[in-house]
This record gives C-alpha cells, sequence and structure tokens, in this order.
C-alpha cells in the first residue's frame, strides 16, 4: 500500500474535513516517527487479501482532522519529538523472545508456530524490571501496596469490621482489631467493643489510614494504630485522580504536612491519599487536660489524646481558616486540570503562587478563584521555575 | 422515500455519494469526561454516542442483599459488566420515547456487554462491577456498531485490561432480499436509509484478527449473499481497528509529551540487549 509523507502542520489551520470515507493507512504515524523505529511490531494498515477486497484511497486530511480537534492548541512541542513506538495499545505484541517474563498489564497469546508471544492489554507504557516486562496503564484506578497512606471512607459496617472505599477496583477493609481504641493501646478488645462499632466509624466517615496488607485477589486491610491516622473532621475532602498513571498524587517522601497559611489563615493540614483523595484541614493542637499536663509522658500521651480521637463534632473554624483551606483546594484542582503532579513541594509552591495572584487581583486578597484561565496562569508559573 | 438503486447500478455510488467500501467519516475522542475512570466519544457518519466507564468498583451494600450471599453478581470471581444505554428523544428524525424496559435497548446492552466481557480481562477484578454508560446523541444508522467502538475505547481509557479492540461495523446488500439478485454488491457501513431498505448485518471482531466478536443480522437475506457481506463486514472492522488506535496513541503521545506520563522504554530499546 503506497504511503504519503506529509508534514502535520500543513494541515493544521484547515477545518476538519467532512469527508465521508476513510481508509486505515498511517498518514499522522509516518510523519510522527522521525526515525525507522517502527518496526515489525506493528503492522502498518489492513491486510488487503480478503475474500472482498477493499481498496484503500488516500487521504490526507483524516489524520489531520483528529489532530484539529485537540482541545488545547499545540505549543511549542513537535510531535516528532515522541515515536509512536512509544506507546502500546491493547493487542500490541511487545516480544516473542522468551527470555522475558510477563508483567502487569501484558497476556501471553500464541504467536505463529506455537510461539507464544507477550502482548499488552492496556494502553501505556513499557517498563522493564530486569526480565520482567509490564505495561504501565496511561491512567487506571488506583491499586494497593503495602505501606501507602490513604484517605478512605467507610461505605458499610460489618461485624468486626468496616469496608472502606479507597478509589481502589475493590472495598479494602478496616478490621476492628487494627484501630486504636480508646483508652489505651494496651486496652483489650472486648465484646462490647463489637456491639459499639458504629461509635468509632460509621457509614460516611472520612479515614485516613496505611495498607496493612493485601489479599491475593488485590485487596486491602487497613490499619489506623497510629496517632497519624484516624478519623478526620475540620476540613474538606476532594478526590483526584491517584497512583495509577496520568498526573494526580504521587507517592512521595511526605504525604502529610502542615503548611502555614497567609492572610491569618493559621497552620492547615494536608493529607495527600496516594490513592487520590486528599483531605484539607484546619491543624487542631491535641488537647491534653490540665490534670494530666503533670503525668503525661511518651507513654500515656496516647490515652489521653484518643479520647477525642472519634469525635465527629468539627471545632470551629474562622472564616479565614476556611478561606485558605478553600485556596489551597483551588490549587490541587488546578494542578490536576494542567496535568502537574500533586505532592508536597508542587502544592507549597503553587500555594505561594496562589497567594501573589490574588494579591494583583481585582477582588484583593480574598479572591480564591483558580479555575480556567487563573489555573493555567498559575500551571504556567510552576512549570516555570 | 425508496432508495434510488438505479443510480447505484449506473455511478456506483451511494446515496452518500460513497462507493460500496468506504466507511463515513469516524472522528473519535478519548477522556472526555473528567470525573469518570474512562469516557470517549465517537461519530460514525452523522451517528454520534458518548460513553462513560466507571469502574472497576465494588459496589456497596446493595439494600436486601444478604450479607455473604453466594450467587450475586458482585461476588463471582470475574468483573460484572453493567451496560446501560440511553437514547435521546432527540436523536433521530421521529422523537419516540422508550422505556426502561425497551426490548430493542435490552438486547443492545446484552450484546454490548457480552462482547466486551469476552474481550475484558475480568477474571482480574473478582467481586467488582464495570459500569459502562452509554448515551446516543444521534442516530443515522449502525448503531450497534458505533456503541461497541464507544465502548472499546472508553475501556481502554479507563485502564481496564483487554484482550483486544472489540471493533465493529456494518455490512450489508445493493438490492433487496425481494430482488433476489445473485449478483448484488456488497456494502460497507450502512447509513440509516439504506439500513431502512436492504438488509445488512453488523459485525464486530477482536483486534485486527478474524475472530468475530458479535454478529447480528437482523434482516432477510440470502444465505449466499452473507459470505461476502461478511468478509466486507470484517475488514472494515479492521479499518475501524486501525483509526480507534490512531486516536488512542495520540493521547497518549500528547500526554508524554506534556510530561503527565514519562517514557517508559521503547520497544526497540529492549532489542538491543
Amino acid at each position: 500500500m503506497p504511503i504519503t509523507i506529509l508534514p502535520p502542520k500543513a494541515f493544521r489551520d484547515q477545518p476538519p474535513s467532512r469527508s465521508l470515507n476513510h481508509d486505515s493507512d498511517d498518514v499522522m504515524s509516518d510523519a510522527t516517527s522521525d526515525s525507522e523505529e517502527d518496526s515489525d511490531t506493528q503492522p502498518g494498515g489492513v491486510s488487503l487479501d480478503g475474500g472482498a477486497t477493499i481498496h484503500p484511497r488516500k487521504r490526507r486530511s483524516a489524520a489531520a482532522a483528529s489532530s484539529t480537534f485537540t482541545k488545547r492548541p499545540k505549543t511549542n512541542v513537535t510531535s516528532s519529538s515522541v515515536p509512536r513506538s512509544a506507546i502500546v495499545t491493547p493487542g500490541e505484541r511487545i516480544t516473542t523472545d522468551p527470555q522475558w517474563m510477563r508483567g502487569h498489564g501484558t497476556y501471553l497469546s500464541s504467536a505463529s508456530l506455537g510461539e507464544q508471544a507477550i502482548t499488552s492489554s492496556l494502553a501505556g507504557i513499557v517498563t522493564r524490571t530486569n526480565k520482567l516486562l509490564s505495561v504501565r496503564p496511561l491512567r487506571a484506578r488506583y491499586t494497593p501496596e503495602v505501606g501507602d497512606l490513604v484517605v478512605g471512607r467507610i461505605v458499610e459496617v460489618q461485624a468486626k469490621r468496616w469496608r472502606v472505599d479507597v478509589g481502589s477496583t475493590q472495598l479494602a477493609a478496616l478490621p476492628l482489631s487494627a484501630i486504636n481504641l480508646p483508652g489505651g493501646i494496651l486496652r483489650k478488645r472486648t465484646e462490647t467493643d463489637e456491639l459499639q462499632i458504629r461509635t468509632f466509624f460509621a457509614e460516611g466517615d472520612l479515614v485516613v489510614a496505611e495498607v496493612q496488607q493485601l489479599f491475593q485477589d488485590g485487596g486491602a486491610v487497613l490499619h489506623t494504630r497510629s496517632l497519624k491516622y484516624g478519623k478526620l473532621r475540620n476540613g474538606v475532602f476532594m478526590a483526584v485522580s491517584g497512583t495509577g498513571g496520568g498526573g494526580g498524587v504521587v507517592r512521595s517522601r511526605r504525604q502529610v504536612w502542615t503548611l502555614e497559611s497567609a492572610n491569618n489563615g493559621g497552620p492547615i493540614d494536608i493529607i495527600l491519599g496516594v490513592n487520590g483523595y486528599v483531605w484539607i484541614s484546619k491543624h487542631v493542637e491535641p488537647v491534653v487536660p490540665e490534670e494530666a499536663k503533670g503525668q503525661t509522658g511518651i507513654t500515656n500521651i496516647e490515652e489521653v489524646v484518643s479520647a477525642t480521637m472519634y469525635s465527629s463534632q468539627n471545632d470551629r473554624i474562622e472564616p479565614e481558616t476556611m478561606r485558605e483551606i478553600a485556596r489551597i483546594r483551588g490549587v490541587v484542582t488546578a494542578l490536576v486540570e494542567n496535568g502537574l503532579r500533586v505532592d508536597e513541594d508542587m502544592v507549597t509552591k503553587g500555594y505561594n503562587e496562589a497567594v501573589e495572584l490574588a494579591l494583583v487581583s481585582a477582588e484583593g486578597p480574598e479572591d480564591v478563584y483558580l479555575g480556567g484561565e487563573r489555573g493555567e496562569q498559575l500551571a504556567a508559573a510552576l512549570t516555570a521555575v | 422515500m425508496p432508495l434510488d438503486t438505479s443510480a447505484y447500478s449506473l455511478a456506483l455510488l451511494r446515496v452518500d455519494g460513497r462507493r460500496w467500501n468506504e466507511l463515513r467519516r469516524i472522528h473519535a475522542q478519548i477522556r472526555t469526561q473528567a470525573a469518570a475512570d474512562g469516557s470517549s466519544y465517537l461519530e460514525m457518519g452523522h451517528t454520534k454516542v458518548m460513553c462513560v466507564v466507571n469502574g472497576p468498583s465494588e459496589p456497596g451494600p446493595r439494600r436486601g442483599a444478604t450479607s455473604g450471599g453466594g450467587g450475586g453478581g458482585g461476588q463471582s470471581k470475574n468483573a460484572e459488566v453493567a451496560v446501560n444505554i440511553v437514547i435521546a428523544g432527540f436523536s433521530s428524525v421521529d422523537r419516540k420515547r422508550r422505556g426502561r424496559g425497551d426490548k430493542h435497548i435490552l438486547e443492545l446492552q446484552s450484546t454490548i456487554s457480552q462482547a466486551l466481557a469476552a474481550s475484558l480481562h475480568t477474571h482480574l477484578f473478582p467481586h467488582s462491577t464495570i459500569n459502562i454508560s452509554l448515551h446516543v446523541l444521534s442516530q443515522d444508522g449502525s448503531l450497534l456498531a458505533a456503541l461497541i467502538n464507544a465502548a472499546t475505547l472508553a475501556c481502554v481509557d479507563a485502564g481496564i485490561p483487554m484482550t483486544d479492540y472489540v471493533a465493529a461495523c456494518t455490512a450489508g446488500s445493493t438490492s433487496t432480499y425481494a430482488a433476489n439478485d445473485e449478483g448484488a454488491d456488497p456494502l460497507l457501513d450502512m447509513n440509516h436509509q439504506e439500513e431502512q431498505e436492504l438488509p445488512g448485518l453488523t459485525v464486530a471482531t477482536l483486534g485486527d484478527s478474524d475472530r468475530v466478536a458479535v454478529l447480528v443480522c437482523e434482516s432477510r437475506v440470502q444465505v449466499s449473499r452473507l459470505e461476502g457481506m461478511l468478509a466486507v463486514g470484517v475488514d472494515g472492522c479492521k479499518q475501524v481497528r486501525e483509526i480507534l488506535d490512531r486516536v488512542v496513541r495520540e493521547k497518549g503521545i500528547k500526554m508524554i509529551q506534556e510530561g503527565t506520563v514519562e517514557r517508559g522504554v521503547g520497544l526497540n530499546d529492549m532489542e538491543l540487549d
């Protein structure tokens, strides 16, 4: 099949073609790949030796039409910088070499002559760890790993455990035995606790927890046996895309930190769950009762603190604090919308930038709007640094 | 309005100016809805559909369901593929009210559900459900094919592992059943007007193999014509697959350029060692 090589630029300004017919010759791909990298792994067109012959005709506007539809105007990046082979798509044969082992995102399909080919089952990028080949998807739901810090919502209360939505393919389990019971870490779990299970967490409550264990089928077991974990209050929840591919929250050194906000907002806690659930709340110092102050050591601080641990009552939040919480939320949304990663560094920088933006805005420092052009401006400022 | 078949025999052009083996314009986008796990928008000529995929995810506690009760869809070892189709009232020429239990829609739903369940690796997601929601915005023939293509794209976008694309298109024949014309040409990708008058079938294949995933024929046609129609349809599916594949690739390459996803090992780097 003859192939015309056309520079993609020439058609960019044209309106999308309304021509009715299509064929499959890859005008675009041949223009984009600047080398011989398109090898035999990709059949470039249809096979034409079927019973009924189909005569493909040159259609220059076909590929161009789809590129003119892209929402964002193409900027400095030229399409030639990324070869077509950077991406694999479902059903694409990766290799028939038996030395490789197949990992996630691949399956074995029978190639010719009883040969087994490792084939991609996802649209994504190939990664290899020694002899293991896997395909990381461009985007997917969160897959839990042991040690992940996650934010989740209780969706079901069962006899001895809670079921928690953590944005994964399955609900995670939080057993009653994996939480800190009020009254100290050494207290024995009794039947009374089982009967009062709803007093700890009820449906709809938000928790921050850690993945303790994984089941064979991918289900996760959480625990909150630390003062860092537990019920969430005094703040706002948001769900962005998590660690699964494609921007969003990334695994990093610190997922939880306290930010000293501007404009008298006071300290604000930010929890970036690895699963993409984010919690932004007013920072509350643990209250230590007067009489306990004298004997509070490192050993019994948990006893004292845990009394308020399962409260669902919000503290009083000043309007200034609420405004700054809203601003941080706007920063995270802007980061996600512009395809930037969300971590401590980016959020802190973005927040400072947002405060500056608000100063020059017509509505003064109270302006927390960061959508649309403002968000793009913010993202541009962050990527420029 | 009778189809002017005499015009076809003279100029070999169909009512909309296509030849017998030409597809209509296919335009597709993925990731159209930020909130969903996967989404797509697809046009095949004037047939326009959009698709939203949510999941795989485990449904919460269901009302009336006993805990641990076996046999429920959510408790099985494979993910359940639930398809829901909404046909907009304004989508066709005559405004037709379709209820929830419309037999035609139910059949479309179960066809798509079975076709995708066969390609998707549902065994990786026990106890969970993949919710596929399809909205028909405009109808001009080949509706089932457009729905299958849109659902496939949305599943690719959602990052659900699958054996291969399920690409679909329709094929017909140039003369009616009654004409009993042995020399009738097969037609690729029928529009609404052709679908009304001529026999046709919808075929979907798995990837660029010849494996047929869906074959639906709702009209009377001589068996002798079926083979030609099927061959044309299967070839059309391969063209459709290339178009869908290109949409996914362009999106992926754009994501790499924007730095949302870092570059992986190229296939060709791998061959070196």
